[in-house]
């Protein structure tokens, strides 16, 4: 019995403490050092803000360049395969602009009658504060099955702060969470973490919850209310961070939401600057 | 092939220079895309498998910094994937020291254990100590194919070094 003990205790004081060889450190060692490195980032100590901020802008930078072979493959395939399409496409995009022309006289007289109401109704033109956009392009877009965040190349250099929105093609795509000088991390609004202030067609109010997947869910809807496939969700503004009106997804059959934005395939995005600019956020 | 060429000191960083590269680039094992539940923690095989065969190529010192750049590319508080994985260094040099001979079983069992432990400390610090939240289905799914897959990675790491390192045990 005091054999196999001692067998137990040499075996695990070797594992915690040995070195030598390839082994320049011991396992202990380095579980006290990360020990102190994750309290440290944790408590937010002053000095540890700008040394992570500086390590997360090399890191995303390398972790940039270490991504390009990933990037150019799939990219390469899907040049070649459009190369021997062009015909198709050719006559297929000269039958849509013929649509759109016939649409945009449509449009013109549209929008001026809009901006004509707002002005009897004295509200202000919801695009006011799109004029202060700031264009970024993802540099790192890991899938994580715990997290769904992509990295932008803009930081607090180009005016971004924590909690600004981020969209695509003017549609919803989440909030910055986090700000670097070169670069800033964008929790996407299928993250567990996201909670986001709504409005669906009907006028219903609800709050937008990432599950992790790719369709979000709609919480805290009216009483009785009963979800139909193909309503149309903006985001409210009620929390004063979003744009109000700003498009976000449309139901489906199962009562979530089909993102107009493939979280998965983004490769620029915009953040609106200009309301946190204005309301000091 | 002798053991101070170029090209064996490649091979033989081969597995630390995949650690590197999973942790830094965009390329993951999660397929979620494909098969929504599958993802898979492969960085704790490799490290696994490769400190109970192969401490040697295995530095504890770069399998450290490989979790810190873990955290930064993941977002997560710094130093909590450097933690796990020392977790499962700790565990593979314990079973390696008490035995003598491993199977492909018995190392799938300790994994098992080593896994545990580790997701154990990493969720316990991520959820009291910050701000993140996860689903437990998800870690749930994660722990099942993370072993699950165990063995297949175990027998294309024992080729790997078999063919290109040319002894099965250091």
């Amino acid at each position: 019995m005091s054999v196999s003990r001692d067998d137990f205790s040499i075996a695990f004081r070797s594992a915690l403490l040995q070195r030598g060889g390839a082994q320049k450190f011991s396992v202990l060692s380095l579980i006290f050092l990360a020990l102190l490195i994750f309290f440290l980032d944790v408590y937010g100590v002053k000095f540890t803000k700008p040394i992570r901020g500086f390590l997360n802008d090399v890191v995303y930078r390398v972790s940039f360049l270490a991504s390009t072979p990933t990037r150019f493959f799939p990219q390469a395939g899907k040049e070649i395969s459009s190369f021997f399409n062009l015909k198709k496409e050719n006559e297929k995009l000269k039958a849509e602009i013929e649509k759109y022309k016939s649409l945009q006289l449509n449009v013109e007289f549209l929008s001026d009658e809009n901006k004509n109401l707002q002005k009897i109704l004295e509200t202000e033109y919801l695009n006011k504060n799109l004029t202060n956009i700031v264009l970024a392009k993802v540099l790192v877009d890991k899938n994580s099955p715990f997290l769904k965040s992509i990295i932008i190349n803009k930081g607090t250099r180009t005016g971004i702060l924590k909690g600004m929105p981020v969209t695509k093609d003017n549609y919803l795509v989440g909030r910055v969470v986090e700000t670097n000088y070169l670069s800033s991390r964008v929790l996407l609004l299928n993250d567990l973490n996201s909670r986001i202030p709504v409005t669906l067609d009907q006028g219903a109010q609800a709050i937008l919850s990432g599950n992790g997947t790719v369709n979000p869910i709609l919480e805290y809807l009216p009483e009785g209310y009963e979800i139909v496939s193909e309503v149309n969700v903006f985001a409210s503004g009620k929390d004063g961070i979003f744009s109000p009106g700003t498009p976000i997804g449309k139901t489906n059959d199962d009562g979530k939401i089909n993102l107009f934005i493939d979280p998965n395939q983004l490769s620029f995005v915009t953040v609106n600057i200009s309301q946190q600019k204005k309301d000091g956020f | 092939m002798s053991k101070g060429s170029f090209v064996y000191k490649i091979y033989n960083a081969g597995p630390l220079i995949l650690l590197y590269y999973l942790c830094i680039s965009e390329v993951d094992t999660n397929l979620e895309k494909i098969f929504e539940i599958f993802t898979l923690n492969f960085q704790i095989i490799l490290i696994f498998y490769w400190v109970i065969k192969r401490p040697d190529i295995m530095a504890n010192g770069h399998i450290f910094v490989a979790g810190l750049v873990n955290d930064v590319v993941m977002g997560f508080p710094l130093g909590i994937s450097s933690l796990s994985y020392l977790i499962i260094i700790f565990v593979g040099t314990y079973v390696r020291n008490k035995s003598v001979n491993t199977t492909i079983a018995s190392d799938w069992f300790t994994f098992l254990m080593a896994m545990i432990l580790s997701n154990l400390l990493f969720f316990s610090l991520l959820n009291n100590f910050s701000e993140l939240g996860f689903s437990y289905i998800k870690i749930g799914y994660n722990m099942f194919f993370t072993l699950f897959m165990f063995p297949i990675f175990w027998l294309l790491f024992n080729i790997y070094q078999i063919t290109f390192l040319g002894s099965r045990d250091a």
